[in-house]
Parts: structure tokens; sequence; C-alpha cells
């Protein structure tokens, strides 16, 4: 397990560095120049080119590559925005926990709600309350996320007043927390989409486990439902929901572009939508690095966390 | 209609809604390229730090002198030397605004032009033009200019730029005693001087975010824009209690102004947005006092563009007000362009076929459906509304909607005209009748657009404009991209292989600001900053410089570029329809350069 682990933490450096080269290649040849794109409409040709000096974009892209690789590595720097006139990792730093606890807590409670929803669609199979639920998942799996989160804020917050028509604004994790009737509607429509998604999952691999030989063998020893259901079933439906939330980790780090959007919840979704969109290629490239590391923290967690689910699942070295 | 009557309330807050995109992001005033924008300087440095001249009066461009830091500008006879008296105006800290603080940006601006955003190279502007200034007393400032200038060029593109400085801010280091930087009173234009500002500038602007000799240092300014000393020295209405990375700001009156108006609010507070639904949902909620309407949501079309006709039923405690902004709306071609095997500058060159394209832009339908009726004809480079500045020649279409005329046209320069297809050049050559110099026989008529999206207003335009071509056998190869890349290609390049770009549409406009008087030196002068085309007329430039530096009438200029075309003019969409709520006074009539006046705004019961 140690030399599994080991292995997977070298492999994840190898692909961080490969998916940076990768970004920083497209981000340079995008046409128009990052120049013009800082310095607006008006910059002058000694403006672009002091702008492309101090920035080295005169010099060859792998000189450049590596000036940032450096900066990354001894300076913990990842450059500076024009577009926002910050570092970018003051940015990141406070983009990041406001798209953790929006996204986060949404997954966590999509969690909650979807397996019990699976599990109670395997107990009622075939009768009402499946077909109802299996309905609804795919309705909501299927709705985009700016209609339901649309909908919702012209009901239950222009019309109701009930919850707040935007997201908290607060700036730290603490103040966005103490506003729990701006958090609902947005977390209700990430987590909707999600429980749909999450509750198919966990129905079909239910749906599986209890056509198992050893799930016959614990009824035949006289197990009741309940521990059928929990103790051994269970545990087995449940490894491909882990997997599922091993997937999320880049989703929970990366935002959730269209909800923070409509909710006006600027988080990291965004924040990298707009990089792309304003050609901030610094900001480009510090989102890009957050977010490959999260896919192969959330990858490299989602593996270690199957071997422990699953004492069959053994990373033995060959 | 806006609401009348009411007692007036002291105190309260009012909430404005920034658009999406757009929060402020720098607080100097001396504001480098990329920083030079309205979301920082209209929208937020003027509300503290108050400008030399205020353009925006009522709903006209008109030179404000009752909220001008300077008096009427005198010159001399000869227009060279001007003398500017200042009213009354203290900073915050206690000290007069004086004519030392108006040396000081001129110091800056000297010294550090070829960072300053709006430094125009190449047109004997600001400050290149610049002999000297001197305080010639604590309240009267002059300037000597190396040559003639019209006073009205120079009062409205020129001075216009200039924003007086505290001399709290001389300095080089945090606490260092003001004045102590040598750049407030230094001789204008030494080397001495240069060295000075160069220094302050450079901690003045990294105080702000921007490090100018080192732009990939890390920083985090933002959080001490509400509380570092330096930027509390204001002589404007405001002062600053709050700013994040974001765009929320919160500002509250200067107890020390000494302006004409005193702000009545407790709290002034910018609000921002991440798209306009964003936006749109926080007026139904009624979180904001004045937010604004997106076209897409006003429920009708109107048949005056200048008189709101509908208003969504939810937002019964708001009007509306609609403003148009001091800009006029085009697209570039480009007249160096070696697209299309090396002719498509060549045939952009010439005047028939911009007649033509010209001709095809169907500006009344654009207007009415795509913009609702919320826009004005536009036909040449000065803005339509209001019409200060709009000659005879320029209120009608020279070249109104006409596909039969562009064809005729066309096909009377030696063009096949092919409806729906490719019109082809048959009769090569540069006499009459003929398709022009360098333009080949069996050359297709087919250009390249690029243009941005992201506004469904602008690419409704876009595909109108293409159809009505089209229809005329210019067959145009359309591509889309984002506002920055679009108008990261549109960058003037000299003729040859790499420069091939043919059509660059931005959906956006150029604001008059702070070139307030629309002489386009900056547009169209050979060879101009903003000449992204690279088109060059003798005429045209003589022209500019009859406006600029001689008391020649704009008529002549507008008139001429009129009908010559150096680019595509579009028609004018309206800047905002405004929501204003219904107990706040004072937010119309909203300034044309979308400067924002809280002062002005108060509460009723």
């Amino acid at each position: 397990m140690i030399g599994f682990t080991i292995r997977r933490i070298i492999q994840a450096f190898v692909v961080i560095i490969a998916v940076m080269l990768l970004v920083f290649l497209l981000a340079h040849v995008i046409p128009g120049g990052a120049a013009r794109a800082a310095l607006g409409p008006r910059a002058t040709r000694l403006q672009i080119a002091q702008f492309n000096r101090l920035n080295n974009y005169d010099r060859p892209i792998i000189v450049q590559f590596w000036l940032y690789i450096e900066g990354l590595i001894w300076h913990h720097n990842l450059g500076y925005s024009y577009h926002y006139n910050q570092g970018v990792t003051a940015v990141i730093q406070e983009r990041l926990p406001k798209t953790l606890v929006l996204v986060g807590i949404s997954t966590i409670l999509a969690l909650v709600v979807a397996v019990p929803l699976g599990i109670l669609q395997v107990v009622r199979r075939n009768k009402p309350v499946d077909y109802a639920l299996t309905a609804g998942s795919f309705i909501f799996y299927a709705m985009p996320s700016f209609l339901l989160g649309t909908l919702l804020i012209l009901y239950l917050a222009v019309d109701v007043h009930l919850f707040s028509v935007e997201a908290p604004q607060g700036q730290t994790v603490g103040s966005i927390l103490a506003d729990p009737r701006g958090l609902v509607l947005p977390e209700v429509t990430l987590a909707a989409i999600t429980i749909a998604s999450f509750s198919r999952y966990m129905r079909s691999s239910m749906m599986e486990a209890m056509t198992e030989d050893y799930v016959r063998t614990a009824r035949a020893k006289g197990a009741n439902t309940t521990r059928v259901l929990f103790f051994h079933a269970l545990r087995n439906a449940i490894i491909p929901i882990v997997t599922l939330l091993g997937l999320s980790i880049p989703a929970i780090v990366s935002g959730a572009v269209i909800t923070e959007t409509v909710f006006n919840f600027p988080g990291m979704g965004l924040l990298t939508y707009q990089a792309a969109t304003n050609t901030d290629v610094p900001m480009l490239l510090g989102t890009a690095f957050v977010a490959t590391v999260a896919t192969v923290i959330g990858s490299l967690a989602a593996d270690i966390i199957y071997a422990v689910v699953d004492p069959r699942v053994r990373y033995a070295k060959r | 209609m806006v609401p009348t009557g009411g007692t007036k309330q002291a105190g309260g807050t009012a909430t404005w809604a920034e658009l999406p995109g757009s929060a402020p992001n720098m607080i100097f005033p001396f504001d480098p390229s990329g920083f030079f924008s309205v979301p920082n300087i209209n929208e937020f440095q003027y509300l503290m730090y108050r400008p030399l001249y205020w353009f925006g009066q009522g709903a006209t461009p008109n030179l404000n002198l009752s909220l001008s830091v300077g008096k009427e500008p005198s010159y001399s006879t000869d227009g060279k030397t001007i003398t500017i008296d200042l009213n009354n105006y203290k900073w915050s800290n206690g000290e007069t605004v004086t004519a030392q603080d108006v040396v000081f940006w001129m110091n800056m601006m000297e010294a550090n032009k070829t960072i300053y955003g709006a430094y125009v190279p190449g047109i004997n502007a600001i400050p290149d033009d610049v002999a000297n200034v001197v305080a010639t007393s604590p309240s009267e400032v002059t300037f000597t200019l190396t040559g003639t200038v019209n006073p009205n060029w120079y009062t409205y593109n020129n001075l216009s730029q200039v924003t007086p400085l505290p001399k709290a801010w001389d300095i080089t280091a945090t606490g260092g005693a003001p004045g102590s930087g040598g750049c407030f009173s230094g001789a204008y234009g030494t080397t001495s001087t240069d060295a000075a500002c160069v220094k302050v500038f450079t901690f003045l602007a990294t105080q702000a975010g921007y490090d100018p000799a080192n732009p990939k240092a890390a920083n985090n300014s933002f959080s001490t824009y509400a509380t570092n000393p330096i930027w509390q020295v204001v002589d404007g209405p405001w002062h600053l209690t709050n700013f994040d990375a974001t765009g929320n700001i919160t500002m509250e009156p200067n107890p020390s102004y000494t302006g004409p108006v005193k702000p009545t609010l407790a709290k002034f507070v910018e609000v921002p947005y991440t798209a306009e639904p964003a936006e749109y949902n926080s007026v139904l909620g009624g979180k904001l006092d004045v937010g604004y309407l997106p076209l897409a949501n006003e429920p009708k079309t109107t048949s005056n563009p200048l008189v709101v006709t509908g208003q969504d039923p939810r937002l019964s405690n708001y009007y509306v007000n609609e403003y148009y902004s001091w800009a006029f709306s085009y697209f570039p071609l480009n007249f160096n362009s070696s697209g299309n095997n090396g002719v498509a500058g060549k045939i952009i060159s010439q005047l028939y076929f911009r007649q033509a394209m010209q001709t095809l832009v169907d500006q009344p339908d654009i207007i009415t459906k795509v913009f609702k009726g919320y826009g004005l004809g536009q036909y040449g480079p000065i803005p339509p509304q209001p019409p200060t500045y709009l000659s005879a020649a320029a209120k009608t279409n020279p070249y109104p909607y006409n596909p039969a005329a562009a064809k005729a046209l066309l096909s009377s320069h030696g063009w096949t005209v092919k409806p729906g297809g490719t019109d082809v050049c048959t009769k090569a050559g540069s006499g009459a009748g003929e398709c022009g110099a360098g333009i080949p026989a069996g050359t297709p008529l087919t250009f390249n657009l690029q243009f941005a999206t992201g506004i469904t207003t602008q690419t409704d335009a876009v595909n109108d404009e293409i159809s009505s071509w089209d229809s005329a056998g210019i067959h145009i190869n359309e591509t889309t991209s984002t506002f920055d890349t679009v108008i990261g290609n549109a960058t003037a390049c000299t003729p040859g292989p790499s420069c091939t770009w043919e059509m660059e549409d931005w959906a956006g406009e150029w604001v008059y600001s702070p070139d307030v008087y629309p002489t386009g030196e900056e547009l169209f002068a050979t060879g101009a900053v903003s000449n992204y085309g690279s088109y060059s007329d003798p005429t045209t430039d003589n022209l500019i410089k009859g406006t600029d530096f001689s008391n020649q009438s704009l008529t002549n200029y507008e008139n001429y570029l009129v009908k010559q075309l150096p680019v595509i003019y579009l028609p004018a969409q309206v800047q905002s329809l405004t929501e204003i709520q219904n107990n706040l006074r004072g937010v119309t009539p909203q300034n044309i350069f979308s400067a924002l006046t809280p002062e002005n705004w108060y509460f009723v019961k």
C-alpha cells in the first residue's frame, strides 16, 4: 500500500507538470495576445513592448515556462493578474474558501440524501415510491443548473421572499455560513442535480449487491432486512459512490461556474471562466494549477479509499 | 417619469450595481495603461479625488465648472499660455488644494507618460506640448505650451486628464514626510524632477497594487485600500471605508469636503455582479437602490429612442431612466491586410467598396429589431446623443440602407454581382469602372470577419449585417471569439505576410473620454495609437490638425469622415436603462460619462 501511494504521488507530480505545460502552451497560442488584453485598446506599441518584456512574453515559450515553474516552486508565486491588479495567489486565496463552502456543502448534502434515497428505491423497487423518485431523478439530472437556480430565485426569493435572491456576499467563510438564508437556494440548486446523479448510482449498485451470494447467505443465516441492507449490501454498494466522490473533489475546488453566476457568488468556477475570456494568462494558469492538483489528489484519494472500503482490492507491489 | 416630492431624509445607505466584470481595481488616480477605465475613474476615483475639470452637465458632455476644481481656463491670444485659477477645495488632511498640486500631477505625467493610460504619443498633446508649468500663486497655475492650440480641444482633451494630487503623496516610503519625494515641488521637465517622480510613482502604484518595475510580484494591496493613510487624503465628497477584491465598495462622506454639494447619504455602496441575470434578480428582489434593466428584460419596443416605454410590472418600486454614453460604435477594416491572397487591404482601400458595405448596414432594422428601439442612427465618428457636435450632414445617413444601390456600386466598379454567392472581379485595373489598383481579375469578394460574442444584441446585429452583405454577394467568413481576443487581433500592422486580419468587430464603442472633444486624433490620424485599420489620408490628417491646433470647425472634419468611411459605422445602442428606487432622488440626469455623483442622492419619505 505504501509503495502504491508513493508511486501514485510521483505520477501525480508528472501529471501536474504535464498539464501545466499543456495549459501554458494553449494559453500562449490564444490569438490577440495578453498584452492588449491587459493594457486595453488604447495601449501604445511602446507600452505593449514594455509589458511583454516585463512579463517575459518576448522570450521563448520554454524559457517562460521554466521561469513560471521556478517561481512556483521556489517562491510559491503564481504570478500577477493585471485584470484584478492582484497576485494570482491572493485572488485564489480569496475565492477558494468560498467555493469550498458552496460546493463542499452541496456535495455532503447530496451524499446524505442520495444514499438513503438509493436504498429506499431498492427496498421499494418497482413500487410507486421508486417510480416517483426515478422520475424526479431524471428531471433534476436533465435540468440545467441555470434553469433550476433561476426558477428557485423567481419563486422562492422574488415572489415568496422566503430566501435571498443571491448567495451570501461575505468575504470570509464565517460570514458566508452566518447567512443561511442566502445559502439555501444555491446549495439546493447544486445538490438537487448531484442527488439525482448519486441516487441513480446508489440504486443500481445496491440492486446489484442485493443479488450477490453473500446477501443470500446472510438471509439464509437469518439476518433481518435492515442488517442485510446496512451491514452486508451497503458496504459493497457504496464503492462506486466513493469513486464518484473522489472525482468530485476537482469540482469542489474548481467551482460551479453557472451556479456561481446565477447566484452572484464569485468563486473559482467564475474566476477560471473569466480568466479564459479575458486572456488573463497568469490567472488561467493559477486556476488550472489548483484544478490539476485537486484532480490528482481526488483521484489518488479515491484509489486509496477504494482499497480501504473494499478489502478484496489490494494494491500489492507486482 | 422621474418621481418628485417627498420629504428629504438625511442619512441612509444607497446601493448601486456595478456592471458584470467591471469592478474597480485601481485607487491611484494616475492610472497606468490597463487601469484607465470608466469603472476605475468615473465610478470610483472621482468620488474621492476630484479632477481639475469635470465634464458632463445635465445630459451633455459639456465642461461643468461648478463641479471642477479649476475655474474656467484663460488662454492667451496666441493660444500658447493657459492660466487657471482654482476654486477653494481642501484636502481631508486640512491642506488646501493648491496650484502646486496641479504641478505635482504634471510632473508625474511628464516623468511617467509612457506608463500613463491616456498618454497618446505622436500628436503633440499633453504633456509633450507643455514647455513649462508653474504655480504662479497658491491658487493660480500657468501652463506654457510649445505651440498654438485650439482652446476647446486643449481644455476638453488635455486638461481633462489632470487631477490635482496632494503633497502628502509626494513620498517614496511609508511614513515619509509630505514633499520628501521631490516630485511635488520640482521644476517641470527637469531630469532631477523626472527621476524623483519615477520613484514616487513606483511607490504609489505599488501601494495601489501595481508594481511597474516588477509586475509579477505577488501582492494583496486591496485589503489596505480602505485603511492605507495615503488613500484617505481626499478632496472629493467621499472617502473609502471598505474595498475587497470582488468589487464590494463602501464609501462614507468626507466631512472636510468643501465642494458645492455635500453628501446627504450616510453611505454609498457599490455592489459587484457576476452577470446581468444576477443583477436583474437583485433588482427584482429590491436589493438595489440603483441598478439597471438588461435590454433583454425590457418588455416593450419603444418608438422613441429617448423614452423608455416599458417596465417589468414586478418593478413597481422602481422607475427607469436611460442615457446614451458619449461614444460612437464602429468596427475597423484593415487597409493593410494581406488576406484574400494579398488583396483584402486593396479592396478595403477602395471608397466605393466601403460605401457598398456601409449601404448594406440596415441601421433602422437593427435599432428596431435588435435594440428594441433603444438606439440611434449613427453615420459618422461623432456621438449622436446629445447632438451637441453633430453637423447637419451627419444627421442624415449619406449611405442609407439600399441593397440595389450597393449592388450597383459594385457592378459599376468591375464586379460581377452574385447575390447570395460571392462577387468576382471581372474588370481588373485602376480606371473608371474597374475594380481598383492591385485587384486582379477573378478575385472573389470575400472577407474574414471576427466578432466578439457574449452580448446577445451585438451578435444579433452582426448577423443582421452579414445577411445583408451576403445579399449583395459580399461573402463574409465569420468567426467568433472573446472581446479581448478580437480587440487583440485588431492591431495596426504594416503590409506583409503577418498582417492578415481583415475585419474585427469587438462589439464595443469608442468612448470619448478623456478626449471629450471628438476630434479623432487618436482614431483616424495616420499612425495614431488606436487607428487599428491603418487608415491614412492626408485630408483627414489636415482636418484633425485644424481642429486641434487652430480654431477650425469640427464640422469640416466630421462631414468629410462621414463620407470617407474610415471604419464601418454602426448604430448607437442605449448605454443603460437605469432602474432607480422611487424614494431615491438626485440620480438623474445621469452623467454621460457614467461618472457617479451620489452626493446628489437622497432618500425621501
